[in-house]
């Protein structure tokens, strides 16, 4: 072999090597040692962060044991419908995490939007994709009187809890006598009562901690992060990718791994219909609201109102909708507003690209990350799942309550 | 060849091009600038088609090369369109002036609806207008765009041609064109921060949430949270002190909060504004919240009397 020709196959041999070397390297030493930033960002996203429940002074009975179990018994009782099969577990099961394993959410019809989980919710600021509610007990009220999901309407909710006796003594109870002959105001009352029961039973449904959040524990309380078996190496990569590289914690924040805020991401409507407008239109939905936060349902005296005094306008909404937790994936399938991924590996496919959104800007800019880093990214995602944070008995219908036993399934009878 | 000249001259970015022909005057969608825009009368609008199941979120400005379900869009660059009536018709192109058609050349059809395969009635709809029609053959369509603002009637019709039209290689070429054009788009149309006179920046850690300084040519600012550390996604006040350049306190000076994430094209997640002014030259802002973890820009935009300056805070959270 001529020496020209050997030093060449040396040096070919030599890049091969180094070139293996660092592939190797970058993606199998796990990444152990974290930087002060990192750290700082993985214990703000750690469940141990979550600050307590906030107060929620609109609803006067959030934080009653008694209104909690009376809207526990409503959220699980399919009579509040048309068709008397239909309750907010139809499509919130607590088997999935408070949602349905549907694109979009189907009741009596279909929705717009796909069912989105209600654990975790009470720290939101906005419900809804679009935001077109401002309180979580608020929200409970639209999809009881929408003729694609319950159908039902305040009228029948009064003549329920009229008739009804345990629902009736444990209303009087908490909400003082039922008007023998009421008005359109009383009939209001008591269907926001019943949001407001509902809601002080949602507000206890919170996500506990993960492997994710007990690898942060471990971490930042000076344990060895290379003496630890809660995350793989992928996981360990797809970590310090979430941190980092992929921006996601520009907007999947905080403990609950959301800003609760708004944002274009360039999704492209299901086939049939329009782009979907999102918060732009949500917000002028919400100004309408007549039990939003500055209206006569409030209980709050001091009517504070701050997001919805000091809320964000403008064509920048166009297309928008509302940062999802990323707790608990694993079981909430198929994923983004109108459920347009059945994968989280779609998903991230989706963020990488950030493609132009047909109306308004995708406000996401492509990442140019490998197919291995997706891989690791969606590892990662999965350390997130975990059990609820609430005794199993708020995840059933409960006992003693209603006159028939309540279903959570529209084809039980 | 004379239509493939057409399609080019409205690709106008491009400089060989610039040599084309003006544009007409009436109606149609033509390029400008970086955009696709149609006229609407005075009105005019950000033009787009997508067919989202065939070819994802590619835009097209005048002809779609598949055929499917299309969706059209138009984002406003006029505000009068927010509160318009907006109507859309697509018609069959029968006039035989192929993409040289014109609104005389429909109003001249013996029967419109004949020829019409998609009408949606006239809305108001804010912000952007989207129409969906699916189309079943390829060809040529006009589409009618109607506007009824402020009592008055504006027409305007763009020519297109849907899925393979058999002109050969100019699909492929006008194709590419389109993509550079796209890519071109992509690259341009980044926001940039907008240039300001008088630029001051004051840099600060998350951490240390005190007082943020900010020095302009007549007015002086020194900004303090009221939450220490300064964290995202909670609600909370500023306090802004405000002095002249002796540094005597300025009362009665009207402040603009404006700001946002240069970084990604948004503003603040909410609207704050002044609230009170406690003491001479202490204001109260009200509404101040950040969503994400970055760097943002608030700029407060402070008026007295003739005077007026822009000071721009940095913070990096």
């Amino acid at each position: 072999m001529p020496p020209r020709r050997t030093a060449l196959l040396l040096i070919a041999g030599a890049l091969l090597v180094a070139g293996l070397w660092l592939l190797s390297h970058r993606y199998s030493a796990a990444p152990i040692a974290w930087s002060a930033d990192e750290r700082r960002l993985m214990a703000s996203l750690s469940i141990r962060n979550l600050p307590p429940l906030p107060p929620d002074p609109s609803n006067a009975v959030a934080d009653d044991p008694a209104a909690a179990a009376l809207g526990q018994a409503l959220f699980f009782d399919p009579r509040p419908s048309a068709n008397g099969m239909i309750s907010c577990a139809t499509c919130h099961q607590p088997i999935r995490r408070f949602t349905d394993g549907l694109p979009r959410a189907i009741a009596l019809g279909r929705a717009a939007r796909n069912t989105p989980s209600i654990v975790g919710t009470a720290y939101s600021t906005w419900y809804y994709w679009d935001g077109r509610r401002d309180s979580q007990w608020s929200q409970a009220l639209s999809p009881l009187e929408d003729p694609k999901e319950h159908g039902s309407d305040r009228q029948l909710l009064f003549a329920l809890i009229r008739d009804d006796d345990a629902y009736r003594a444990a209303y009087e109870k908490l909400f003082g006598p039922l008007p023998a002959k009421p008005d359109v105001v009383d009939i209001d009352r008591v269907f926001t009562n019943v949001g407001k029961a509902i809601a002080a039973y949602e507000r206890r449904l919170l996500p506990g901690p993960s492997r994710f959040d007990d690898y942060v524990t471990h971490v930042t309380s000076g344990g060895d992060p290379a003496q630890q078996s809660w995350l793989s190496e992928s996981e360990l990569r797809g970590l310090r990718l979430f941190l980092g590289q992929a921006r996601c914690t520009e907007c999947h924040n905080g403990p609950l791994f959301t800003n609760h805020e708004f944002h274009n991401t360039g999704l492209l409507p299901p086939t049939g219909e329009l782009p979907d407008r999102g918060r732009f239109d949500g917000l002028d939905a919400v100004r309408r609201d007549p039990f939003n936060c500055l209206g006569a349902f409030s209980d709050d005296p001091a009517r504070r109102c701050d997001e919805l005094e000091f809320v964000r306008e403008g064509i920048e909404l166009i297309g928008a909708t509302r940062t999802p937790s990323l707790r608990n994936l694993g079981n909430t399938m198929p994923y983004q507003s109108k459920g347009q991924f059945a994968t989280l590996a779609e998903v991230l496919r989706h963020y990488n690209e950030a493609p132009p959104s047909l109306i308004g800007h995708n406000e996401a800019k492509p990442l140019g990350l490998s197919a291995r880093e997706l891989a690791d990214l969606e590892a990662f995602l999965h350390a997130l799942d975990a059990p609820i944070a609430a005794d199993a008995a708020l995840l059933a219908a409960p006992r003693g309550y209603g006159s028939k036993p309540a279903t959570d399934s529209p084809g039980g009878r | 060849m004379f239509s493939a000249w057409s399609r080019i001259r409205r690709l106008a970015v491009l400089p060989l091009l610039l040599v084309a022909p003006p544009v007409a005057a009436h109606g149609g969608v033509v390029a400008e600038d970086d955009l696709c825009v149609i006229n609407i009368g005075y009105l005019r609008a950000h033009f787009k088609m997508f067919v989202p199941a065939v070819s994802g979120h590619r835009e097209y400005c005048e002809d779609i090369p598949v055929r499917g379900e299309t969706v059209f869009v138009m984002e406003y660059l006029h505000d009068g369109l927010s509160t318009a009536d907006i109507d859309l018709r697509i018609v069959r192109n029968t006039t035989g002036k192929g993409n040289f058609a014109r609104l005389a050349d429909i109003e001249a059809l013996p029967d419109l609806e004949a020829v019409t395969v998609s009408h949606a009635q006239a809305i108001v709809s804010p912000g952007v207008y989207t129409a969906l029609h699916g189309f079943d053959e390829d060809g040529e369509y006009i589409g009618i765009v109607q506007a009824e603002a402020a009592g008055k009637h504006y027409t305007a019709v763009f020519p297109f041609t849907v899925g393979d039209t058999g002109v050969g290689v100019w699909p492929w070429l006008l194709g590419g064109i389109v993509l550079l054009q796209l890519n071109f788009w992509y690259w341009t149309r980044r926001r940039r921060p907008a240039a300001t006179a008088a630029l001051f920046l004051a840099l600060s850690a998350p951490a240390a949430a005190d007082t943020f300084m900010v020095d302009g040519d007549r007015f002086r600012v020194a900004a303090t949270p009221s939450i220490d550390p300064l964290v995202i996604n909670d609600m909370h006040s500023w306090e802004l002190v405000l002095t002249d350049s002796d540094g005597a306190p300025v009362t009665g000076a009207n402040i603009d909060l404006a700001g946002g994430m240069p970084a990604h094209d948004h503003g603040l997640p909410t609207r704050p504004r002044v609230t009170g002014l406690e003491e001479p030259g202490r204001y109260r802002v009200d509404g101040m919240r950040f969503h994400m973890p970055g760097a943002w820009e608030l700029v407060l935009t402070i008026s007295l009397g003739a005077s007026r300056e822009r000071l721009v805070l940095a913070l990096v959270l």
